[in-house]
């Protein structure tokens, strides 16, 4: 049960293309044999007799389907040695539909129920032979049944497998969110770091616009290449730990203002309303502050 | 998984020509109007990382778009920007009312185990995320697929980060050059 869906669906395929090739080489044995069954049936059951005149069954044998051919070759392999090959061949034919149908069972339970009772009362009267003969009747209808919404079943199960793959990397890339179960907790988790992005982009570019105007020109008259190094001599382990700390303990609502006097006076009044910070967040940028005095900063304003 | 530094660079680099042209017209303006600049031109130079190849980075331009055109084309001016300013999003799908109301009554006439009307509130409280999780998704409404979505959305928080990455440093680079 180790197959992907993809290969199951694959498998299936296959299968189908197969069954027509099956269906000419079998069509007059199995009929042969079915009208005998027939008989066999006829004079040994009524209760059965009553069954194989269920409208379902009968006259589907006529029309041409991928059902015919699994049970008809079905047919073809029991009459040597019974309780084996029947097993196997079982095993071989429920394995594709056992998983992917779960769902679809509980749809047409209502159906199976009625099917099985059925089956078990045909069990508990008959031998060995009739429920040997009984098997493919059962396999047949499922099989009609499961073709309309097997493809279905198939592809939602894919899709789910995609959606779950993808969620897996996000609960990588957003930190926070492996100690959420649940789909519901990480899309919630997911929304907030989004927005808290956001927030802090939003954040940046407002401080980047009260910072002194002048810097703006030391950054359009900074080389590509010293970025590059400036970027290099960050320390990895500074940025992180920032990054990390900052989204989580980013309340922009709990008030206090920046103290932007020092930057700029005269652009202050409009600001102090709106801007808010956390003392938690100065004290990251103080660690960081410190470790740019270091070098990275000595260069980057070298051009002063 | 952190951005990478070659992301970082090239963001860098386009949000610099970004900078670059927005910087005459709002050299003596008020800290609003700067910060507004600041921030589209960040985001177009986000969003032009993707060359387009992604839902979000085009709805972002359209939108960028709607409120400065002049500063969208000239940055993407390398990359095609007509082509990318009219490029026609997916549609939103518009279901008929009344197929819906049809569904929703065929919905109610099946009677609900416990188990089943737990199964369909969760459903309900994922379909509600996600549809917030659209909202907080730039053109996240025309993504139909839930996959889609994922996807644009692990796209997007990466962009997100390498934005955030280099707007703090040069921020905190501005502060300690200021304190200096």
């Amino acid at each position: 049960m180790d197959l992907s869906v993809l290969d199951r669906l694959k498998w299936l395929q296959q299968q189908q293309l197969v069954s027509p090739e099956f269906l000419q080489i079998i069509s007059s044995d199995g009929r042969e044999e079915l009208n005998r069954v027939e008989s066999y049936l006829g004079n040994n059951n009524d209760e059965l007799q009553s069954f194989r005149h269920f409208p379902e069954f009968g006259p589907d044998y006529d029309t041409i389907d991928g059902c015919i051919s699994r049970t008809s070759s079905f047919r073809m392999e029991p009459v040597k040695n019974n309780g084996d090959n029947r097993a196997i061949a079982l095993q071989n034919k429920r394995k594709p539909q056992g998983k992917t149908e779960k769902r679809e069972k509980k749809k047409i339970k209502s159906e199976d129920e009625t099917e099985s009772s059925m089956k078990a009362k045909s069990h508990m009267s008959n031998t060995e032979t009739s429920s040997e003969i009984q098997k493919p009747d059962y396999i047949h209808v499922r099989a009609r049944r499961g073709e309309a919404t097997d493809r279905h079943s198939l592809a939602e199960r894919a899709r789910r497998e995609k959606i779950s793959k993808k969620m897996k990397c996000l609960q990588d890339i957003v930190p926070g969110c492996n100690k959420v179960t649940g789909k519901a907790g990480m899309l919630d988790e997911i929304i907030n770091y989004v927005q808290s992005l956001q927030q802090q982009v939003e954040f940046l570019s407002m401080k980047l616009s009260v910072v002194n105007p002048e810097l703006e020109c030391h950054i359009d008259e900074l080389s590509a290449k010293q970025f590059q190094a400036y970027f290099t001599g960050l320390p990895e382990a500074v940025s992180k730990q920032s990054m990390m700390a900052d989204f989580r303990s980013f309340p922009l609502h709990q008030q206090g203002s920046l103290d932007y006097s020092v930057i700029n006076a005269n652009q202050i009044t409009s600001l102090s309303a709106k801007d808010q910070t956390s003392s938690s967040w100065e004290a990251h940028s103080q660690c960081l502050y410190n470790s740019f005095r270091t070098d990275s900063v000595s260069n980057l304003f070298s051009l002063k | 998984m952190q951005p990478t530094s070659s992301m970082n660079e090239e963001f860098l680099k386009k949000w610099q020509m970004g900078l670059q042209i927005v910087r005459p017209s709002i050299d003596n303006t008020s800290v609003s109007e700067r910060k507004k600049a600041i921030k589209l031109s960040a985001d177009i130079a986000m969003a032009s990382l993707r060359k387009g190849t992604t839902c979000w980075s085009r709805a972002l331009i359209q939108k960028t778009a709607t409120e400065d055109n002049f500063l969208v084309r000239q940055m993407l001016s390398g990359i095609k920007e007509e082509a990318l300013i009219n490029k026609r999003l997916p549609k939103k799908v518009v279901c008929h009312r009344k197929i819906v109301r049809r569904s929703k009554k065929i919905l109610r006439r099946k009677t609900k185990s416990a188990c089943e009307e737990a199964a369909a509130k969760a459903k309900k409280l994922v379909k509600r995320r996600t549809q917030g999780l659209r909202n907080v998704v730039p053109g996240g409404d025309l993504m139909s697929n839930d996959v889609l979505l994922l996807q644009e959305t692990l796209d997007y928080i990466m962009s997100l980060q390498t934005q955030v990455n280099v707007m703090r440093s040069i921020v905190d680079a501005a502060e300690a050059g200021t304190e200096q």
